[in-house]
C-alpha cells in the first residue's frame, strides 16, 4: 500500500474569516507522486499549498500531515515543527518574498542553519545545490541584482537546500523564458526521480504533462471539480476552456488566419 | 511654463544614490588591503582609530590618522577622488557650518586674530575659537572618513555579521538587512508606478496634482509592503524559523589581522598617554 503523506478532508478556508478560499477539498498525497494543481486565478491553488506547508490551517475540515492531523498546536511544539519543516519545503509564486537574505548564499544556507543541520553539512549542500542549479557565480550577490528566472533559481535552490521530502511549487515557471523553464522543469524531474514528492501549482499546461501523474483542477467554486492523468485533461479542451484554463486565439498557420482554442503548447506552431 | 518636475527630480536622486550604494558594493568586492582582513579585526581597528581621533586634543594627531586613513584607501584600491567626494560633502560641510558661529570672541573669548565689521557690529576671531572650530571639524571629517572606509571596503553583510558578534541584538541585525535587502525593490515599484504615471498624464503636472499623486504611492507602497511583509514572515517559517536566527560563522583571523589590530591599539595607547599622562 502506497505510504499517504497528505491528506485533505472537506478543508475549508476562508481569509479574516469571510472571504472563502478553500471550500471543501478532498485531497491525497502519496509518497513520490507528481501532482498539479491547475485552475484559474482565485480558485485557492496557493491557498492549498499554503495549507499543505502549515503556515494556514482549516477554518473545517482536516488536513492530514504524514499521517499525523496538523494544527496550530502541533506546529507551536518545537521538535515536530522543525522534523515537519526539514520535510517538506514551499517555493512561493514571488521569489522577493521568499529571498530575504543580504546574499544568495545566506539565503540558500537560511532554512538548513535554522533546521540545526551541522555546518560541514550545510556547506556541503550549499556546494551541492549552487553547483547543480549553475549558481555558483551568483552567491555573494544580492538577490536584488538578480534577474526573475535567476531569482526563481534561487528560491528553488534555497528550499532544495534543506534536502525537503516534499516539494510544493506555487507556480515556479511563471513568467520566465522558455530556457529558464526548462532548466526548472529538468530540475524539478530530476528531484522526482530521486524520490522527492512534488506538488506543483501552475497556470502552465504546456509543463503539466512532464511534472504531473496526476493534476486536480481547481474551479470558481474553490474546490476540486476534476481530478485525471494530465494526458486526459489536456485532451479535454472543452473541459479546460470552460474553466479558463484556455482561450480562443486568432494566430495565422501558414497562410490562413485561424481561429481555435489554444493552450500555448510548443509543439502546436510546428 | 512652470517646472513641477520636482517628483522625477527627487525619485532620481534616491535611486542614484541607492546604486552609488551598489557601486560602492563593488569595491568591497576588490583586492586591496582592508578587504583582505577579517571584519570582525577590522570594525575593531577602525573604532580604535576613531576613539584616537575623539581622544586627541592635538590637530597635527588628528591629520596624521587622516593620512593613514586615505594610505589605507589607496592600499584598498579605492580611488582618491570617489574617497574624498564621498567624506568631504554633507556631514564635514555642514559640520563646518556649525563650527563657524565658534570662531568668533562673541562665543569663544580668547586672543584676537582679526576683527570684521558688518553694519554697526564688530566680530573678532579668536585664536581659541578658529582651533575649537579646526578640532571640531577635523575629528568629524576623520571620523567620517574612516567609517565611510569600513563601509567602501566590507560587504554590508559581513558587517551585519560583526554586529551580531558584538552582541548587537538580533532583532536589530536582521531588520537593518532586511532593509538594506527591499529598499532596492521598493525603490524599483517606486520608479515603475512613477513611470505608469507618467505614461498616462504626462511630464508636467501642477504641483497640487503632483503631490496627491505622491500621497496615492506612498499609501499604496504601504499596503504592498505590509502585505509583502506577512508573506516573507511565512518565507521565514517555512524554511524553519522559528525567533532566533541562527547564522554560520565563517570569519577567521589570520597574522596580518592581528598586526594591524596591534598597530590601531598602539596607536590609541600612544595618543591616550601623549594626551592624558605625559602632561
Amino acid at each position: 500500500m502506497a505510504n499517504i503523506f497528505f491528506e485533505l478532508k472537506q478543508a475549508c478556508y476562508s481569509y479574516l474569516g469571510k472571504f472563502p478560499a478553500l471550500r471543501g477539498v478532498d485531497l491525497t498525497v502519496e509518497q513520490g507522486a507528481k501532482v498539479a494543481v491547475i485552475g484559474a486565478n482565485g480558485t485557492g491553488k496557493s491557498t492549498l499549498l499554503a495549507m499543505l506547508d502549515a503556515l494556514i490551517f482549516p477554518d473545517r475540515g482536516s488536513v492530514k500531515a504524514f499521517g499525523r492531523n496538523l494544527d496550530e498546536k502541533m506546529l507551536n511544539d518545537a521538535d515536530f515543527s522543525r522534523v515537519f519543516r526539514r520535510r517538506v519545503g514551499l517555493v512561493f509564486q514571488n521569489p522577493d518574498t521568499q529571498l530575504f537574505c543580504p546574499t544568495v548564499k545566506e539565503d540558500i544556507i537560511f532554512g538548513p542553519l535554522q533546521l540545526r543541520v551541522r555546518s560541514s553539512d550545510v556547506a556541503k549542500r550549499l556546494e551541492k545545490v549552487s553547483t547543480e542549479l549553475k549558481l555558483t557565480a551568483l552567491l555573494d550577490r544580492s538577490p536584488y541584482q538578480l534577474s526573475i528566472g535567476e531569482k526563481k533559481k534561487v528560491a528553488i535552490a534555497s528550499v532544495l537546500a534543506i534536502q525537503p521530502e516534499v516539494l510544493l511549487l506555487d507556480e515556479p515557471t511563471a513568467g520566465l523564458d522558455p530556457q529558464t523553464t526548462r532548466d526548472i522543469i529538468d530540475i524539478l524531474i530530476a528531484e522526482n526521480r530521486s524520490g522527492t514528492t512534488l506538488v506543483t501549482a501552475t497556470h502552465d499546461l504546456h509543463i503539466v504533462e512532464e511534472i504531473a501523474d496526476t493534476v486536480h483542477i481547481f474551479g470558481e467554486e474553490k474546490n476540486i471539480i476534476h481530478s485525471a492523468p494530465p494526458e486526459e485533461v489536456l485532451s479535454d479542451q472543452q473541459f479546460l476552456q470552460s474553466h479558463n484554463l484556455i482561450h480562443i486565439h486568432r494566430h495565422r498557420h501558414k497562410d490562413a488566419g485561424v481561429s481555435h482554442a489554444h493552450q500555448h503548447d510548443v509543439k502546436h506552431h510546428r | 511654463m512652470k517646472d513641477n518636475r520636482f517628483i522625477e527630480r527627487s525619485l532620481m536622486g534616491a535611486v542614484s544614490f541607492l546604486k552609488d550604494s551598489v557601486f560602492a558594493d563593488e569595491y568591497a568586492g576588490k583586492k586591496g588591503f582592508l578587504q583582505a582582513r577579517d571584519p570582525r579585526v577590522k570594525v575593531a581597528a577602525i573604532l580604535l582609530l576613531v576613539l584616537c581621533v575623539l581622544f586627541s586634543r592635538e590637530i597635527a594627531f588628528i591629520a596624521a590618522i587622516y593620512l593613514i586613513c586615505l594610505l589605507l584607501a589607496v592600499c584598498s584600491s579605492i580611488r582618491l577622488p570617489f574617497f574624498l567626494g564621498r567624506t568631504w560633502l554633507f556631514i564635514p560641510v555642514f559640520a563646518l557650518f556649525i563650527a563657524i558661529p565658534s570662531i568668533f570672541s562673541i562665543l569663544t573669548p580668547g586672543e584676537r586674530l582679526s576683527v570684521f565689521k558688518i553694519g554697526n557690529l564688530s566680530l573678532s576671531v579668536s585664536r581659541q575659537g578658529l582651533a575649537g572650530a579646526a578640532i571640531f571639524f577635523s575629528r568629524v571629517l576623520v571620523s567620517v572618513s574612516l567609517c565611510v572606509l569600513l563601509s567602501l571596503t566590507t560587504r554590508h553583510y559581513a558587517l551585519l555579521k560583526v554586529l551580531r558578534i558584538f552582541r548587537v541584538p538580533q532583532v536589530f541585525v536582521m531588520t537593518l538587512g532586511m532593509c538594506y535587502r527591499y529598499i532596492f525593490l521598493f525603490i524599483g515599484i517606486i520608479q515603475d508606478t512613477y513611470t505608469a504615471i507618467k505614461s498616462r498624464c504626462g511630464y508636467v503636472l501642477s504641483s497640487v496634482k503632483g503631490q496627491k499623486i505622491v500621497a496615492w504611492n506612498i499609501a499604496t507602497l504601504w499596503q504592498r509592503s505590509y502585505r509583502m511583509q506577512n508573506q516573507i514572515y511565512d518565507a521565514m517559517l517555512s524554511r524553519g524559523y522559528s525567533g532566533e536566527v541562527h547564522i554560520l560563522d565563517e570569519l577567521r583571523a589570520g597574522g596580518k589581522d592581528i598586526v594591524f589590530l596591534a598597530g590601531a591599539a598602539f596607536i590609541f595607547l600612544f595618543i591616550l598617554w601623549r594626551t592624558y599622562f605625559l602632561n
